[in-house]
Formats: C-alpha cells, structure tokens, sequence
C-alpha cells in the first residue's frame, strides 16, 4: 500500500496536509469548492471587522499600511462580487480583473515576466516536440489535479497567455518552415490544449462541460485511488509475509508467497470437490445406515467409535462420505436430477485439470515478471543507503519492520555482492564441484539400490511369519533414515560446491527431491501390492455374497413357507461386504496426510520452540554460551519446508479422488500452518547467516510442483482406466471399469448424434493426427519464443546503447546543434549531412564505446560533460533578445541545465 | 480554519513568501496554522523539541537530520520564513513555472531537492559526503544488526559506485549523477493543500 500511494500521502505533522486520506482531503476540497466562490469576499469582510482588535498585537507601520491595501482591495472588490457565486464566473471576473492594467502592480510585472516566457515558449517549439509535450503533460497534471480555485491570478494569466500563443501558432502553421509531419503534430498539440483550457479560462462555451469534467476526472481518481487500496489489502496475510520478509529476507518470504498461493489453489479445489460432490451426496443422497455401503458392518460396529480406531480413520470415518466407498452408484440423485457418478469422476479428472493449468500459468507468468526489469546494477549501495527509508512511516511498529528490511537487504546485497567478487581460483572450484555432483550421485544410486533392496526383501518378508519387530518394520525404518541423512549429507557436500545460497538452494532441493522420489516409489510399490491382493479377494467374496444372498432368499421361503411375499430385505450391516480397495487407498494416503502435520508440527514445536527456550532461558546458567555457540537458534529450513509442502500437495492430488474428504483436510492444514509457521519463525527463529535474496519469480517451486503434480497424475489415471471398480462400493460400483460412466451418459442423456460423434473423436485414425498436429504447433511456438528471445536481447543491448549515447548527447551537445538538426530537417537529401555532423557523431560513438569498458573512465568523461554543460554560459543565448536561432533553455528536462548549487 | 492564524499573518509577508517559496496565498495560511500549533513555547519559532514531537520524525532514523534541516546553521530557532523555505523544497515542481523565470532557480527545482537530500548526508557541511559521514548514517540506519566491519564495505562500496574523481567522497555533482534515474521531481513531492 505504501508504495502506490506515493503522491498522495499525508504527512501532517511536518504542517502538511496530503491527499493520503483521500475521503477527508476531497471533502474538504468540495466544502471549499462548493463555498469558494464567496470565501474571499466574506474572508475579506471580516477581516476588516476584525482589524481594531488586531491592532493591539503588532505595530502600527505595516498594519496601517496594509489597511491601505485592504482598503484599496475593498473598493475594488464590489464590481466583482456581484458575479462570485460560481467558479468559472469567478474566474471570469478574475479575467477581467486581469485585464485591467496597473490593478495590481506585482501581478503587472508578473504578467510582463510571463509574456516574455510565452515568447521564449514559442522560440522554444523549433526545438522540438519533446518539451512541448512535456509542458501540456504538466498543465494537464494541473488541470485534473490541482483546484480550480487554487489557480492564482498569475497562473492564469499566464495560461491565457499561453492559449494565446497556441491559438496563433494554429493560425499561422502554414507559415512555418516545417515539414509536414511536425506541422501536423504541432497542430494537434496546440488544439488539444486550446480545447483544454479555454474552457478552464472561462471563455468559450466548455466552461460547465469543462467543470463538470474536471469533477468526474476527480471523482474518478478518487475512486481509482481507493480501489487500489482496497486491492492491497484484499490480498491474505500480506502484512504477515512483509513482516517475515523483512526480518527473514526475501528467500524465507517465498516459501510463505508459496505456501499463501498453494492455500489459494487448494480453496478451488476444495469448493470444487465439495460443492459438486461431498455436499450433494449429504444433501439428497441416501442417508447413512440405508444400504450396506454406508453402514459400518456388524463384527465393528462395537469399536466403531473408540478413539483409536477413529484415528486410524476406521470405524464411522471409514463409512463416511469422507470416502470414496460411501458414495451410491445410483445415475441421479435427488430431485434435481444430480448425477453424482459423473460428476464424481468428473471433478476427480477436474482437479488434475485446473491445478495443471494453473500451475502452469502461474509459471508462465513467473517467468514474464522475471524477464521484465534486469536492469541496471550500477547503484545498488549507493541507491540503498541514500533512497531506502520511507520518510512517511509514522508508526513504530513499521519503523521497526523497516530497519528490520533495510538491514535485510543490505545483507543480501552484501551476499550478491561476496559472490560476485570472489573468482579466483576457478580450477579448483570446478573440480569441486564435479566432486561434489560425483558424491551426491552415488549417494542417491546407493539410497536408491538400498531402497530396492529393502522392499524386495519385505516382499519376501511378507510370506513368512515368524518375524521380529525390525523385520516387520524394516522398510519405514530405513526410509524415515534415509530422509534423516540424506539432506544433511547433501547439504555438507554442497558446502564444497561453494555456490551462491540462492543457487545452492536449488540444487538441494533438486537433490532432496530426488531423494524423497524414492520414497514415494516405496509408497506407491506397496499400495499397488495391497490393492492387487485386495482385488483377488474381492472376487472371491463377490461369489460368496452372491451366493450368501441366495442363501438367504433360500432360507427365508423354506423358514416362511406361508409368506409368498417378497422377504424383507437384509439389515445393511450383515451384508458381506469386498475390502473396497478405494477406500483403502483414500484411508492410507489420509492417514499419510495426518501424521505428516502431526510430524511437521512437533518438529517445530521442538525442534525450534523448546530449543529456542532452552537455549533463551538455560543460558543463564549453562557452562557456555548457548545462543552463540553450539545448539543456538534454529533457521528455518526452507528447502524442507518447501520440499514438504510439495510432497503433501503430491498426496493430495493422489489421494483426492479415493478420499473427497482429503482436500479439506489440506486446506485447513494450510491455514493453520500459516499462522503456525509465521508464529514460529518470528518467535523462535534467527535469519540465515547469510541472508540472500531470493529469485523474483519462485519458478522452481512451481517446476518441483509440476513434476510431482505429474507424477501423482500417472497412478490415479491408471486405476480409473484400467482397475476394475469394487462391486459394492463407491459412485462406480457394478461397471467394468470407471470412466463407464461418460459412455453411460453418452448413450442415455445426449442425442444419438453426439454419441456417433464421440465415436468418431474417439478414433485412433483422428487423435493421431491430432496429437501430431499438437507437436507440431507446440515446436512452432517453441521456436518463435525463442526467435522472440533472441530480439529481446538485442533490443535490450540497443536500449542500453541508445541510453549511453542519449546521456552523452544531453551533456555534450550544445544548442546549435539543435539548429543544425533543424537545418537537417528540412533538407530534401540526407545524404547531404554536413561533415561536421558525422565528425561528431563518430566522436559520440567512440565514447559510447569507452564508456562499457573502463566504468571509471567512462564516468569520468561523462562528468567532465555534465559540468561542461551546467555552466551558465550554455544557458547565455536563451535570456537574450528573441531571435529565430535561439533554443529554448537547457536541452533535457532540467537535469543537466541548473547552474551548480547556490549554496 | 486557518482564520485566526492567517490574522497574524501580515498580507505583506504572505505576498513575500509566496514570491520566495510558490506557495499559493491559502496553502501559505494553512501551513501558518500548521506552524501555529506545533509551536508549544508560543513564541513564533519552532525550536528542536517541536520538531521531535512529531511522531514521524521521532522514529525516523535520519529524524536528526531533517530537523537540522530546518535550520540555519548555529541557530536554534526557525520562524515562519524559514519554515515555508524548507517546507519549498518538497512543493510539486509544474513545468510551466519552470521557465517563468531562468535566473533564479525554484526551490523546487530538481537540483534543490537533491541539494536538500545531499545535506542530510553531509554532516559537517563541507559539500562532500565522506566514508565517515556514510557511516554514521549508515549505522543510523541499520543499528547493531550489521558488523562494524560490513557496515565499512557497504560505505566504501557507495563510495566506489558513486566517486568519480578519486577523491574517495561523494560530491553534490556525483550525488547528483547516482541519483540520475530516480524520479527525484516526484518522489521528493509533496502534495499541500491548496
């Protein structure tokens, strides 16, 4: 918020008063301008009431002699006070007033100063468009900013002068010596202005229009101001990061930009799955204890609500609509018609669908921001120390946050800085580092064979029975040692590597990453195993339940020979039921989800609150010094955290279609470890030892993300293709295989037609050219947005040059250069340049070219110039009499032009 | 609102104010009354103390300097004039003033507010920014959370981006040119009330 509301703040207590509350400050200004018009008269008038009593404090001279003034104002005013009412009239008579000579001396001589100006205005157009532009740019500024009121007698004489000026160059364009297209640009400049002010000057009949304009254009600003405002602070837990962020620097900030974005998707995916899924089935689906699906069965319904078979998720949580196996497989639900089992499969395909796209346009975006603003690393210390502190904080708490900030980003720069100086000895970091990728790669082969290893011997540990605890629990052991180890070796070996932090950031968390794949490997190789057992047995207990049933049926009509009805049907819960392998898989990755906050949550409990306080407050009494020397503050980890939250995410996607209930889960795990997460890094954290910026865009995140998001995609896609669906449970139950359900649609709700067509599109004959046409466009596309990169490039290169050259030419051309360009102008051949001017074009180009190369030189030269150029007797031919070859004063904007400091 | 405070001012010393600074005749009367209420000893100058009391300039780090800024050197007390001189640098500059008249420079001009800028660097007033005064802003700044030894590289690193002429302390012009592509006209600008 602060920074866009620049120049609109308030700074009260230096005696001003801004804008930066705009409801107050445009309310005054409305008051005024509603009142204004009789505000000088009435001010007047009381003043003079008023002027015996304040004789008493100030001596006599000067007050008298104002009371002569005041008079003199006095007799003046009656003629004019009969048409105050309104502003423009006002202004109108503010004209007349004007025009009348010798009313009032200063503004007299003002006027005269003011015409010269105009006619010094008018040399100054052969100069050309850029300072016209820039002097209607600044009187339109005044005109929607600036009160109509405020617009003293001398401001607007001279705007009328200048509407003068304007209207006779219009008049006379045809006269001037110009080339067509300056003509034309001229005369369009000078008729925009015209139009613009004589309305405001009160002439002409665009006054109330031009009132009336002035008002909404404000309005609007006001509006826009307020809007922008409201956007800033629409955006969740911004103050919270910029805390963190100018404690922690930026690198620690990106882990919370993420954590806030992935909250963000989540919450789509969360209304998704609930809105079209969850909340229909509760809502209009059959209730629980109906049928055999939503019942818990007989043999657990005595434990069913213990404590700990909840917290396994068994019991009531498994037949709840938390799960995939709760759901009918009735086609519609409710009145409404809702089709559950397409719309389950749907969303499930959706959620895939909408994070895919949106991860990749958040990448896409990323890296749009990143390519945009790479310039200039001339000034950063110097640009820190002298334009850092934002003198309008007024408020301690952010005064402190800013100190926090400044001394941040010193420190990264001094980071960004360390890096970029030290390259000596490059052999020897090269072999570094080829060490380092050598280690950490047979690192991760022998994790990965270790890995392997360890499953296939619980593969045959699986066969046996007589086993220990260690035989049993073999493959969690090793694994949660392997994510132990693993990152702390890797980290020790990248200390050799010696990299920037940012970049050694990355390869952690590529290597880590690589790490923990293996762990999910693990993961997935032994779901799929259960999930292949689970689907033998299920066959074998489809037979038996149908055969139970009959059985029942059977002993129903021999019991009850007499009833020739239908027999009641069976209580739900006696029902044999399959396993269900869906709501297996869901009830293990939820269960994976929970003991991973409960994880991450403990650690930093402990690891960094109950260390931070032992290391606070045993340091009291402790033989050495605990805060600086061995168990110290924690850091914030930011490549676990980060690969953490991957990871979770990576779960999620999994395991939302088998378990609905899961995306709320997340969501509400990301909120809280929002708040938890910013809690303890500002409580029980230190920053980094080398704090370092992180990189614009966090594309490396997105990128882990989209692997993982990948990755997760391939296993949930095979089940729905290729398992068969359980028989008596889910949204699917009693189809071959899932995706049955778009088919069933197909055929049943769409025209005829539309199925042919499906058939078509479906055609191996017509996706294979698709496909092929796909890449195609897709090596199109690559190929242009690298052509595309490639002009960039160049372009930046010539802007960089153009700039270069463009600060020589401000400082170094004197004005008759100007008239030269002019000269040039109208010339019919520019092949006949004169050689003066390419002598000195060559001589620019040759200290264009000096100057990348030696700084200090360069530098130099340039301020030998700027002096050359701010000595007054450049400026001498512009106060001199007006003649058709003096230039207007100073060649840019006033930056090389003032004479040298006064004082 | 500013009545009252406007009746103490003279009409002669509004018309030379707004000659000297720019400022229009109400927001001339308004920042009197502004002047008037931060003037607790009531005696038509504002010393340190008032300055202090304004929460703004209380925690800003380079408080000190702004307020010395205020005044004229060995004085401690600054009246109205003085107050509207300083108060003129910040006044938006508008390009068609600009060329009324080329001799005397606005106060608000671009070089002027940086003049204003470089001052609060310049501690001793000798028109040169040396590696001491960097680090005594410096350490304004920044506090105790830099080493001593860091805050020396920052200022010398300044000093390197910004020393042309090998003097090894940052003049006005150099000043000036490290500052070159920071929009000083705006950022330096404060919109009074009119």
């Amino acid at each position: 918020m602060p920074k866009k509301s620049d120049n609109t703040r308030k700074l009260e207590d230096v005696g001003i008063e801004i804008d930066g509350d705009p409801d107050s400050a445009d309310e005054v200004k409305n008051t005024k301008s509603k009142g204004g018009g009789k505000k000088p008269t009435g001010k007047r008038g009381k003043a003079d009431d008023s002027e015996d009593g304040e004789d008493e404090d100030e001596d006599d001279k000067p007050q008298k002699a104002r009371r002569a003034n005041r008079r003199k104002a006095a007799q003046q005013q009656p003629e004019e006070e009969d048409s105050d009412d309104e502003i423009p009239q006002r202004r109108a008579a503010g004209n007349r007033r004007r025009g009348k000579p010798g009313a009032n001396g200063g503004e007299n001589g003002e006027n005269k100063r003011n015409k010269r100006g105009g006619k010094k205005q008018k040399e100054g157009k052969g100069k050309g468009g850029g300072k016209k532009k820039s002097s209607s740019e600044d009187s339109k500024s005044e005109g929607g900013d600036e009160e109509e009121e405020s617009m003293s007698e001398g401001e607007r004489a001279r705007l009328m002068e200048e509407v003068e000026e304007k209207k006779k160059l219009i008049a006379n364009i045809r006269n001037k010596p110009w080339r067509m297209k300056r003509r034309l640009k001229h005369l369009k400049e000078a008729q925009l202005f015209v139009d613009k002010f004589e309305g405001a000057l009160g002439k002409g009949k665009g006054r109330k229009l031009y009132a009336y304009k002035v008002m909404m254009m404000k309005k609007w600003i006001k509006f826009q101001r307020d809007f922008d405002n409201f956007k800033t602070a629409c955006i969740p837990w911004e103050r919270k990061i910029k805390e963190v962020e100018s404690h922690f620097g930026s690198s620690v900030a990106s882990y919370f930009i993420f954590l806030r974005w992935m909250y963000g998707m989540n919450l789509v995916l969360f209304s998704l799955t609930f809105g079209l899924v969850v909340i229909p089935e509760v809502l209009m689906g059959l209730p629980y204890g109906s049928i055999a699906r939503k019942t818990v069965p007989r043999e657990e319904q005595d434990s069913a609500m213990d404590y700990s078979v909840l917290t396994d998720f068994n019991g009531y949580c498994k037949y709840s609509v938390l799960f995939y196996g709760y759901y009918n497989n009735q086609r519609t639900i409710g009145f409404l018609k809702f089709r559950l089992p397409l719309s389950y499969l749907m969303v499930g395909i959706g959620t895939f669908g909408y994070s895919l796209m949106v991860v990749i346009r958040t990448m896409a975006k990323n890296a749009d921001v990143g390519g945009g603003d790479g310039e200039d690393s001339e000034f950063t210390f110097a640009w820190k120390m002298f334009t850092s502190w934002d003198y309008l904080i007024g408020n301690a708490e952010t005064a402190d946050n800013k100190y926090a900030s400044i001394t941040t980003s010193f420190k990264e720069s001094i980071v960004d800085e360390q890096e970029n100086q030290k390259d000596e000895n490059i052999h020897l970091r090269r072999f570094l580092r080829v060490l380092a990728n050598f280690l950490i790669t047979c690192t991760l082969g022998g994790s990965g064979y270790l890995i392997y290893f360890v499953v296939k011997r619980s593969q045959e540990f699986q066969n046996m029975d007589d086993l220990g605890w260690y035989e049993k629990n073999e493959l969690e052991i090793i694994m949660s040692l392997l994510g132990l180890v693993g990152p702390m070796l890797f980290e020790t070996i990248a200390e050799l590597e010696e990299y920037h932090p940012r970049i050694a950031l990355k390869w952690q968390l590529g290597r880590i990453f690589a790490l923990f794949l293996g762990n999910l490997y693990t993961f997935l190789l032994a779901l799929f195993d259960e999930v292949n057992a689970k689907l033998e047995e299920e066959q074998e207990i489809k037979n038996a339940s149908i055969w139970f049933t009959k059985e029942y049926y059977a002993n129903y009509t021999l019991n009850n020979p007499n009833d020739t009805g239908t027999p009641p049907p069976m209580d739900p819960a006696d029902v044999i039921r399959g396993p269900c392998w869906e709501t297996t898989v869901g009830i293990e990755f939820v269960k994976l989800t929970v003991s991973d906050i409960q994880v991450t949550y403990l650690t930093i409990l402990i690891g960094d609150f109950l260390r931070a306080m032992i290391v606070r407050f045993l340091n009291y009494c402790w033989c050495w010094d605990l805060e600086a020397g061995w168990p110290s503050y924690g850091e914030f980890d930011i490549s676990g955290n980060v690969l953490g939250l991957v990871f979770n995410q990576g779960m999620i996607w999994m395991g939302a279609f088998y378990a609905p209930g899961l995306v709320g889960i997340n969501v509400l795990r990301l909120l809280t470890s929002m708040y938890y997460q910013c809690w303890a890094v500002m409580a029980c954290n230190v920053p980094h030892e080398r704090v370092f910026k992180a990189s614009k865009s966090n594309n490396f995140y997105m990128g882990l993300l989209l692997l993982i998001l990948f990755l997760s995609l391939l296993p949930v896609v095979y089940t729905i293709m290729s398992l068969p669906p359980s028989f008596d449970c889910g949204p699917f139950s009693g189809k071959e295989r899932m995706f049955d359900v778009i088919i069933e649609t197909i055929e049943l709700d769409l025209p005829s037609f539309l199925g042919t067509l499906f058939t078509y599109a479906a055609n191996p004959g017509l996706i294979i050219p698709a496909i092929l046409l796909m890449v195609l466009a897709i090596y199109y596309l690559n190929s242009v947005s690298q052509a595309y990169q490639n002009a960039n490039l160049e372009l930046k290169k010539k802007m960089q040059m153009a700039r270069d050259e463009e600060k020589n030419r401000r400082n170094n051309k004197d004005s008759t250069n100007q008239v030269m360009k002019d000269l040039e102008d109208l010339l019919p051949n520019r092949s006949n340049l004169p050689p003066a001017e390419e002598a000195k074009d060559k001589h620019e180009e040759k200290k264009a070219k000096v100057k990348p190369g030696a700084a200090g030189n360069g530098v130099n030269l340039q301020k030998d110039v700027s002096l050359a150029s701010a000595n007054p007797n450049a400026r001498g031919p512009v106060t001199q009499a007006p003649g058709p070859r003096a230039p207007g004063p100073g060649a840019g904007r006033g930056r090389g032009q003032g004479p040298p400091p006064r004082r | 609102m500013g009545s009252r405070a406007s009746s103490l001012l003279r009409e002669e010393d509004i018309e030379e104010i707004k000659k000297e600074t720019g400022f229009s005749h109400s927001q001339i009367t308004r920042l009197y009354s502004r002047f008037h209420s931060l003037d607790k000893g009531e005696n038509g100058a504002l010393s340190r103390e008032d300055f202090q009391r304004i929460p703004e300039l209380a925690i800003n780090p380079l408080g000190d300097r702004i307020i010395n800024a205020f005044f004229p050197e060995g004085e401690d007390q600054v009246n109205f004039r003085g107050f509207m001189r300083t108060l003129a640098h910040f006044r938006p500059v508008e390009d068609n003033e600009k060329n009324k008249d080329p001799t005397a420079e606005p106060l608000n001009s671009r070089n002027n507010k940086l003049l204003f800028a470089f001052r609060l660097y310049d501690l001793d007033r000798d028109d040169k920014i040396s590696r001491d005064e960097l680090l005594q802003v410096l350490r304004m700044m920044v506090g105790v959370n830099i080493s001593d030894e860091q805050l020396g590289s920052i200022a010398d690193r300044t000093i390197q981006e910004a020393d042309t002429n090998g003097d090894m302390s940052i003049s006005f012009s150099e000043f000036i040119k490290v500052l070159e592509k920071v929009d000083v006209e705006q950022k330096m600008s404060i919109r009074f009330l009119h």
